[in-house]
């Protein structure tokens, strides 16, 4: 396959799959600036393995592996990490009640609550709402899939617990 | 809040505009992140270590037939060709480290591996290094007559073997802090992510 082919092969694979790039960026940056750093870095980092893809597997898994390989291991270059992330604007609720809430309001305090996790977490949870099965998610993070059960169990557990926290302001 | 319930409108709503970068464009970039900081490292090593003995060479051209029959330029240029060759091992070892698109626990084990391999070679070869020059200082007088040389061995070999002694100490904790600035931060990070894979 000559460059030009290839050029033309990756950007309609890049621009079909644009969305789950944007979805991994929000997930793991907290600024705009960020999140267009993590995009391009991705975009770098596929276009290099690009050519490696035999289409063995979806391209959708594939790039999910170069997208969250990049994005956990890449974040470090320019200071140091935001592990965890105060969200001070957020407005300090004094109710738990989510059933006044809209699916909306409950969706902005779900990613807030994500952002709080450990960088697996992440890609497990961000996965898990994608409607990945377990075998997929298992051949893009490479866990087996008792492992991500359990693991998907405890990670509900504590989303439940921070937006609890999130509710009371904490 | 259940996880569930919400799916379907994490898939709906995700403030998402279609961006309209240009993709081809963004690809032209050169690469920043901390394996392509290395790398560039790493290079920046090689052609340093090729440019100072020109440099030497060059401001010494008047006097050619002296720094040829050097015992000190040449082991300098040995010293050199090691580090050159180290620095391209390194090169070649971080360039297996830019494979993103494998599983990402084993891509994390990998780099984790190939990052503590790094770091041990590191440490004996600048221990190496230091003890080629050590040898060096004490052999050279016994085949060729510095200056710069004669007021040291006029000291104590006691007094010298501490010196050495005191330059090895340093050296241990100076590497250490070193290979730490330059990509231990980057290893921990690593091998807390593995840790949490693990988990």
């Amino acid at each position: 396959m000559d460059k030009q082919e290839l050029e033309k092969q990756f950007e309609a694979h890049m621009r079909e799959h644009e969305l789950l790039l944007f979805k991994v960026c929000r997930i793991y940056t907290f600024t705009d600036v960020d999140r267009q750093d993590l995009f391009q870095d991705i975009v770098i980092q596929t276009w290099k393995a690009f050519p490696k893809f035999r289409g063995e597997s979806k391209f959708s898994t594939w790039l999910y592996r170069v997208a969250i390989n990049t994005a956990i291991t890449g974040l470090r270059r320019k200071k140091d990490f935001i592990t965890y992330y105060e969200p001070l604007s957020l407005p300090a609720h004094i109710s738990d009640d989510n059933a006044a809430k809209t699916d909306e309001e409950q969706l902005k305090q779900l990613y807030e609550a994500i952002r709080r996790l450990n960088e697996v977490e992440k890609a497990i949870v961000m996965l898990y709402m994608e409607d990945r099965s377990y075998e997929e998610m298992e051949a893009i993070l490479g866990l087996s899939q008792g492992n991500l059960r359990v693991k998907m169990n405890r990670i509900k557990e504590k989303l439940r617990q921070l937006t609890k926290e999130i509710n009371y302001g904490t | 809040m259940e996880l569930d319930d919400l799916k379907n409108t994490w898939k709906k709503n995700q403030d998402y505009t279609s961006t309209n970068i240009n993709i081809m464009e963004l690809i032209q970039n050169k690469h920043y992140g901390p394996v392509a900081a290395l790398k560039k490292a790493f290079k920046k090593q090689m052609r340093l270590m090729i440019i100072l003995p020109l440099l030497i060479f060059a401001t010494s051209i008047n006097d050619i037939g002296k720094v040829l029959t050097s015992v000190l330029f040449w082991s300098y240029i040995a010293f050199c060709l090691a580090v050159i060759m180290f620095s391209f091992y390194n090169y070649r070892i971080v360039g297996r480290m830019e494979g993103m698109d494998g599983m990402v626990k084993s891509n994390l084990e990998l780099q984790v591996n190939l990052l503590q391999k790094r770091l041990q070679w590191n440490i004996i070869g600048l221990r190496f290094a230091l003890l080629f020059f050590v040898i060096l200082i004490e052999v050279v007088p016994y085949f060729q007559h510095y200056r710069m040389l004669d007021k040291w061995h006029a000291l104590h070999p006691l007094v010298r073997l501490g010196a050495y002694a005191a330059l090895f100490t340093l050296q241990y904790f100076v590497s250490r802090k070193l290979s730490q600035r330059k990509f231990g931060n980057h290893l921990m990070h690593l091998e807390e992510l593995v840790k949490q894979m693990q988990a």
